[in-house]
């Protein structure tokens, strides 16, 4: 399972998100897109969109924080 | 069966489903976040007890109050996707497909983010047309991008945007900047700031991301495009009503209309609080205040019959 998240520090649904996944026990990688350029470039080619958090689940892209289709993708019930 | 179903997590919903709980009321609430719209605040100091909360902990704040409850069933992940009478009671579906049957509804959904309606504004969205500038300013360092509406949300926009963006242009429509005179100031002052007045969005240009917005100048009649890389949609709220049109009566904005004594609306079994209804004053405290008033007039009707 990896799972990465791509926030800026002031973005309160980033926060949100990764109040989730430590709720929930799940490993996750933060980048942090104002500080690292590559991981904005990153960022904007695999979800086509300039807006966070951008949330990659094994390759599976969310846009924002969707919880009920996190949970589906993370398998949690 | 449900005596009654709250639907919405904002201060109004939070504080019905704790006065329904201590009440007894066979209850359920249905939420996709909590917090309503100050989520996204950065400092609330008008909260009643509190003298300065982030919109996230005001959230989580109103989440542990409700959790401590007995007695009231939460959906946190989901949301109503329609509604409808039949008989003396209510059938609600979500988003998910579950189904529910309640006695009485509470609708609590608060109000969401006016959008512009003009060509390029859905197609772009997340792909430079943004409506939370704390969250995503600094994804448009280096940029020239535009600010929508100069109420105090567009003017807190614009300097969200000040240490990343190279040039903000300001757009109202009217002649005048509509925000606190204080923090129309900290922008005026500022040089990366160009205020546009008398300006009316037509579109929102881009192929895979935004390159530019066109306005109407209202004075000069004529059209302009400038090119931005972002564009921040600051132009106030409408109500969250479309659930219930056709249930209940409203306001030509949508607000549904109740009686302010007890927050009943014109269908006996919906009652409404917070910033759906035709409220004058949209405040948190009010929200949760009427909220309160509408659960202790449920409570009197389940208790007659």
């Amino acid at each position: 399972m990896s799972v990465k998240i791509y926030t800026t520090p002031s973005c309160v649904y980033c926060r949100m998100a990764k109040e989730f996944f430590k709720k929930n026990n799940v490993e996750f990688q933060e980048l942090n897109v104002v500080q690292d350029d590559k991981a904005r470039d990153e960022m904007v080619k695999k979800s086509r969109q300039l807006a966070v958090p951008v949330i990659d689940v094994n390759g599976e892209i969310f846009v924002g924080f969707d919880q009920r289709g996190l949970k589906k993708a993370l398998g949690i019930a | 069966m449900y005596e009654l179903i709250i639907i919405g997590g904002g201060p109004a919903g939070v504080a019905a489903g704790i006065y329904t709980a201590r009440k007894k009321i066979k209850s359920l609430i249905i939420t996709e976040s909590f917090g309503g719209q100050s989520f996204l605040s950065a400092g609330i100091e008008n909260w009643i007890g509190t003298k300065s909360v982030s919109g996230f902990d005001f959230a989580k704040m109103l989440e542990d109050h409700l959790r401590a409850q007995e007695g009231i069933d939460i959906i946190d992940d989901d949301r109503v996707a329609s509604m409808e009478k039949s008989g003396e009671k209510f059938l609600l579906t979500t988003k998910s497909g579950k189904n529910f049957e309640t006695k009485y509804i509470l609708m609590a959904t608060g109000s969401e983010r006016k959008k512009l309606n003009v060509p390029g504004e859905k197609e772009l969205e997340g792909r430079g047309v943004s409506y939370c500038s704390i969250c995503d300013a600094p994804l448009f360092k280096d940029k020239e991008v535009a600010v929508v509406g100069s109420g105090n949300a567009g003017l807190e926009a614009v300097i969200d945007l000040f240490p990343y963006a190279t040039k903000i242009y300001l757009l109202e429509r009217s002649e005048m900047l509509k925000g606190d005179p204080v923090t129309q100031g900290k922008i005026i002052s500022n040089k990366k700031v160009e205020i546009l007045k008398m300006a009316e969005v037509v579109s929102i240009e881009g192929k895979d991301f935004v390159s530019g917005i066109r306005y109407k100048d209202l004075k000069g009649g004529n059209e302009k495009v400038v090119p931005i890389g972002g564009i921040f949609v600051e132009i106030g709220a409408v109500p969250s009503s479309e659930l219930v049109k056709g249930l209940v009566e409203m306001t030509p904005y949508g607000e549904v209309i109740v009686d302010h004594k007890t927050q009943q609306t014109s269908d006996a079994g919906i009652w409404a609080a917070g910033d759906i209804t035709d409220v004058l004053y949209k405040q948190n405290n009010i929200s949760a205040g009427d909220a309160v008033k509408a659960i202790l007039n449920i409570d009197d009707k389940l208790r007659k019959k």
